[in-house]
């Protein structure tokens, strides 16, 4: 008789996880299942998404549910399971007068790794994002960004199986920012698990595959994003010029639209007939058309709807 | 074989690895923080200001024993010049640099973590609060030891080679091997317990160091104050005379008569019992101090 293969554990379950410092809740109640991947944790200042990482590498004891990592329960031995995780705080963390190849070196080694392995895996880490010949300097010597790049290294140095990356993105300028979720997302092409708590939607959007949100410490949803970014029921509609008119055209014909942020937003309980409609009126009113297109629901829209929603 | 001139380089992006080696436990996490607090605290890969203090310390008390030794070889045909400057009992701790490197160290080692916001990246490793006061104590009483027990080390061979029989004289002083470590482990027991609790209360260096050396000095100054009528169990306040006492008892068997304790009934078993107060004090400020980590 053949056997079935075993699921393998999810990256994250937590049962009934609650964390409450005196009289306040910072989480309450989360239960929910985390697939292997890139996952959003995505909240507003004082979510509870800082807490729930601390409660994840057993930093904090939950008062009230479990949390497992892998399968491996945090509270049976969060030592042992701090040596698969890596993490990058939020706020500035780095000895300011070491070299970033020393700290990286370092803590290499105190995940375990062997001297002259976590040298070498330091150097390899820091190559990989973006500091080469900097690595000798002393951090306190680095752009915001370049610390950045160094948390990322060390919380990658020990290859752990999930890396939690706090704000990543925080303090970065646009350009900074894009090179950090690129290289968020490249490890996830790596096959690195990543968990990246942030409060811009926009980045999740475009680095992650699950959304875990979060609100007052309370899950709002917690779902692939694709499943999450479904139609909102309404077309846009760019045009050059002549966007009033369309407007006027439309509703002349039985269609609600309006203009937002310089595009027309026409709602369409039946996609098809709104289509027609809009084709027909730009013909008519012979306006250079730009862009015709069912819209879909931002993150945005969808933690406004789900919170709203609760 | 000859090579050609290298025309062109290439860059190659290896990308994310994987480590597949095998992953030391928590030993080796705490040794990892123990080998760095130890290369700080001697100045290596640091600047050459960082290296001044640990190195001159380390010249200074081994000067006694160079000059000790030296005198030994000049009147070694001489027998009836017994000159000693100093002697095994009276070189443990004879340096106040001593003092002066743990009140400049331990700060060094645990005041930045903080100041710095460094311990969430060391905590998020495989380590616990103990690991880590462990580590960094360790660190600091591991370089007392060698600057304490090194020129004791000179000082023992010097007078072995120099004397008229080195075998006559190691099986002479068999005492020493066991009496010099032990008096030293446990000086940098205390002052590396010490310095490391009192530089876990604040983030700034020069406080720590400023509060480490000033309660020596305060401590002193106020056994001295009380024992102005002669000794008085009121000598145990003198902070830093603890593990001099303490030596004292393991070389002696009793005080030194110059001690501000001696003659005082059960001054023995008090030293013994203070020294060990202030070991367990610094220990639990310091758990305190690191338990938030702990579970």
């Amino acid at each position: 008789m053949g056997t079935l293969a075993a699921d393998p554990p999810p990256l994250l379950r937590t049962q009934g996880l609650t964390k409450t410092f005196g009289s306040t809740t910072a989480v309450r109640d989360l239960t929910l299942e985390v697939p292997v991947g890139r996952i959003g944790l995505v909240g507003a200042n004082g979510a509870g998404k800082s807490t729930f990482f601390k409660l994840v590498l057993g930093l904090m004891r939950p008062s009230a549910g479990t949390i497992e990592v892998n399968g491996r329960s945090v509270a049976d031995d969060p030592v042992r399971i701090r040596q698969h995780i890596g993490y990058m705080p939020e706020h500035e963390c780095l000895p300011l007068d070491q070299s970033a190849a020393d700290v990286v070196a370092m803590l290499g080694e105190l995940s375990g790794l062997r001297s002259r392995d976590a040298r070498q895996r330091a150097s390899d880490m820091l190559d990989l994002v973006g500091l080469d010949e900097a690595r000798f300097r002393p951090v306190g010597t680095y752009s915001t960004g370049m610390k950045q790049r160094v948390k990322l290294a060390q919380a990658i140095v020990a290859d752990p199986d999930v890396v939690l990356l706090d704000e990543p993105t925080a303090g970065l300028d646009p350009t900074g920012r894009d090179e950090m979720l690129d290289l968020i997302a490249r490890l996830g092409q790596e096959g690195v698990s990543v968990v990246m708590s942030t409060h811009l939607l926009a980045d999740v959007e475009r680095t992650c595959d699950h959304v875990v949100m979060l609100d007052g410490g309370r899950l709002v949803v917690s779902r692939e994003v694709e499943t999450l970014m479904v139609m909102t029921g309404s077309v846009t509609v760019e045009v050059d010029e002549g966007a009033d008119l369309l407007v006027a055209e439309l509703a002349r014909r039985g269609h609600q639209a309006k203009v937002v942020d310089g595009r027309i937003e026409v709602a369409a309980p039946d996609r098809d007939v709104a289509l027609d409609a809009i084709r027909d009126a730009v013909a008519d009113l012979d306006l250079p058309l730009n862009r015709l297109a069912s819209r879909m629901a931002s993150l945005d829209d969808v933690f406004l709807r789900e919170a709203a929603g609760r | 074989m000859s090579t050609g001139p290298i025309s062109s380089g290439q860059v190659y992006d290896l990308g994310y690895r994987g480590y597949t080696g095998e992953l030391g436990g928590r030993g080796a996490s705490i040794r990892a923080i123990w080998v760095a607090s130890l290369r700080r605290s001697i100045g290596l890969r640091r600047g050459w200001r960082q290296k001044v203090v640990p190195w001159l310390l380390l010249a200074v008390v081994t000067v006694p024993a160079i000059v000790q030794v030296g005198i030994s070889y000049v009147t070694r045909d001489s027998p009836n010049v017994d000159f000693h400057l100093i002697t095994y009992r009276e070189y443990v701790g004879v340096s106040n640099a001593l003092l002066l490197f743990v009140g400049v160290t331990a700060p060094d080692l645990l005041c930045p973590d903080r100041r710095q916001h460094v311990l969430p990246l060391l905590f998020s490793r495989p380590i616990t609060g103990l690991d880590y006061i462990f580590a960094k104590t360790g660190a600091v009483a591991a370089v007392v030891f060698t600057f304490g027990f090194l020129p004791q080390c000179v000082l023992f061979v010097g007078n072995m080679l120099v004397s008229d029989g080195a075998l006559d004289y190691l099986t002479g002083n068999l005492d020493v091997l066991w009496q010099v470590p032990l008096a030293v482990a446990s000086l940098a027991l205390f002052l590396s317990l010490v310095g490391t609790a009192i530089a876990s209360l604040t983030t700034r260096r020069v406080v720590a160091a400023a509060v480490f050396l000033g309660l020596g000095l305060f401590s002193s100054s106020v056994a001295s104050a009380l024992t102005t009528d002669g000794p008085s169990l009121a000598g145990l306040l003198n902070l830093f005379s603890l593990p001099l006492q303490l030596r004292d008892l393991i070389f002696l068997g009793h005080l030194a008569g110059d001690s501000k304790l001696s003659g005082v009934e059960g001054a023995g078993p008090a030293v013994l019992a203070a020294y060990l107060a202030v070991v367990a004090l610094a220990s639990g400020v310091l758990f305190l101090r690191y338990r938030w980590v702990d579970r």
